[in-house]
């Protein structure tokens, strides 16, 4: 696991101003460990959100509670958007539509404010008064127990995936796991690697910096950064000839087509999606069609129970549970 | 009389410089102007089409581009890259304060202080307006400052000759 004194240092101060940056500096590093989000809201207290509680700092950098709290101002968090967006709204005009950024080093940011909405479509978001920081990490091997469900030793090819399970619960950060053991192959599960297209549309997953991977996914992944999932999930199979193709966090009407396109060209499908249960997502449209038409093979639930990661049950393409975990698997950020 | 003749070389080559430097001003502000259209249709270009961050996009729309406008381009984005928290109007303003090699006028100084305060902060259909609004005004004070080129080049190089002989014929 990446420190999160590194995660911190190098990826978070620089984007928060000095006084901020130094309130953290000082708390314990056992504490500032199970950091998982910065929520940053303009006159109240900045919380820091670990797995099971939420701390709150005091300007002397300790932990205190809400009346001696350290509490953003207007002037942070403007600071804090006009550096994180490198002064340029323009070159993340897509992700402030959809109310986030994702820094270098793939952390994503949340965003809440105010919606410019022209013709029913939010334009952009103006007067920004919360931000939420979520922590990125890769956790090397934190998708080995799922990885003899997903290959399909006797045809030789990987099974169409779904990780499921509500936000922050680690679904990236295993998929990210997934595509890096894939793509690197492995000798027990009798798989080489596999040739993998994968669509970081909110550039989360493979971090790129201009392009190019900031973290490790092995050698045979082709990344479309930034892009759209529905229309990169077929410009890649067109393109680049993959064996698996992945992306994250699948929803919208596009994105299922594009999944029933790819599958039936013959390339197999990695995704996740916001749900708790099998049968919670019978009930969500477009993706609830896909569940009910037992498009994929193997159906992967994970929780926070245990901390995020949790592996809780994975199903078949029948809806049969093959596997039920009793025990944590892997603590992921 | 030898030093009569070398005084009043002295004083013709004195002169002439100056008339010649003068001119050389009004010579050079029509170029950097032209400099500056094309650095700023060059940066329109990275905003618009590939939505490259402001810190990148400033040092590339300089397009092999070297001297005073070019230094001017890559310093304001050097500035920004280090210094995040600035706007980048004030980048600019810093930059165009410090600059001792530019020899814009105050209409085309203003003219990039008030287009820089919307740099950035807007979507890119905006960005594009203010592009083609500067693009507009900088293209008519480039041909003033070309007419003007044209009146005082040639004015202020005769003139350097010309006094520098007067004062010879004066003194000796």
């Amino acid at each position: 696991m990446e420190n999160i004194q590194n995660i911190l240092t190098k990826y978070i101060y620089p984007m928060l101003p000095p006084h901020i940056a130094q309130l953290l500096m000082k708390l314990p590093v056992k504490l500032l460990a199970n950091v998982t989000e910065i929520r940053i809201r303009i006159n109240q207290p900045l919380l820091l959100v670990t797995g099971n509680q939420d701390i709150m700092v005091a300007d002397a950098g300790q932990e205190t509670n809400p009346s001696q709290a350290y509490r953003s101002t207007r002037q942070d968090l403007l600071r804090i958007f006009q550096v994180m967006c490198k002064n340029s709204v323009y070159a993340f005009e897509p992700e402030l539509q959809q109310g986030y950024l994702t820094i270098t080093g793939g952390h994503r940011v949340g965003l809440a404010g105010q919606a410019a909405v022209i013709d029913g479509t939010v334009k952009t978001l103006t007067h920004i008064s919360s931000l939420n920081i979520r922590l990125a990490r890769s956790i090397p091997d934190c998708a080995k127990p799922i990885l003899p469900f997903v290959i399909d030793r006797i045809n030789k090819r990987i099974y169409n995936a779904l990780l499921i399970s509500p936000p922050r619960c680690g679904k990236t950060t295993i998929l990210r796991d997934l595509i890096r053991q894939l793509s690197n192959g492995n000798v027990d599960l009798g798989i080489s690697g596999v040739q993998i297209g994968l669509v970081d549309e909110r550039s989360e997953i493979a971090a790129c910096e201009n392009g190019i991977p900031s973290i490790d996914l092995g050698p045979r992944v082709d990344v479309l950064d930034a892009c759209p999932k529905a229309k990169g999930l077929l410009m890649l199979i067109r393109s680049m000839a993959p064996e698996v193709v992945a992306t994250d966090e699948i929803g919208r009407a596009e994105d299922v087509a594009a999944i029933q396109e790819a599958i039936h060209a013959g390339v197999s499908v990695i995704t996740t999606v916001h749900s708790r249960t099998i049968h919670d997502l019978y009930e969500r449209p477009y993706i609830g069609e896909l569940v009910k038409h037992k498009t994929f093979d193997r159906y992967i639930i994970l929780s926070n129970r245990l901390g995020p990661g949790t592996i809780e049950e994975i199903y078949n393409a029948n809806h049969e549970k093959i596997h039920i975990y009793s025990n944590e698997v892997k603590v992921c950020g | 009389m030898w030093l009569k003749l070398v005084g009043s070389i002295i004083v013709i080559i004195t002169s002439t410089y100056i008339g010649f430097s003068l001119a050389s001003r009004y010579a050079e502000r029509p170029r950097q102007i032209r400099q500056l259209i094309s650095c700023l249709s060059a940066l329109k270009s990275h905003i618009n089409y590939a939505a490259v961050p402001l810190p990148e996009a400033l040092s590339q729309c300089t397009c092999g581009l070297t001297g005073p406008v070019a230094d001017f381009f890559h310093t304001t984005s050097l500035l920004l890259s280090h210094s995040a928290w600035l706007t980048p109007q004030a980048a600019l303003t810093q930059v165009l304060k410090d600059s001792t090699q530019l020899v814009f006028n105050q209409p085309e100084r203003e003219l990039l202080a008030s287009f820089s305060a919307t740099l950035g902060s807007m979507d890119r259909n905006e960005q594009q307006k203010s592009f083609e609004l500067i693009h507009e005004q900088l293209s008519r004070i480039q041909q003033e400052a070309e007419t003007r080129c044209e009146q005082n080049v040639k004015m202020y190089r005769y003139l350097g000759v010309c006094s520098g002989l007067a004062i010879v014929i004066i003194l000796v």
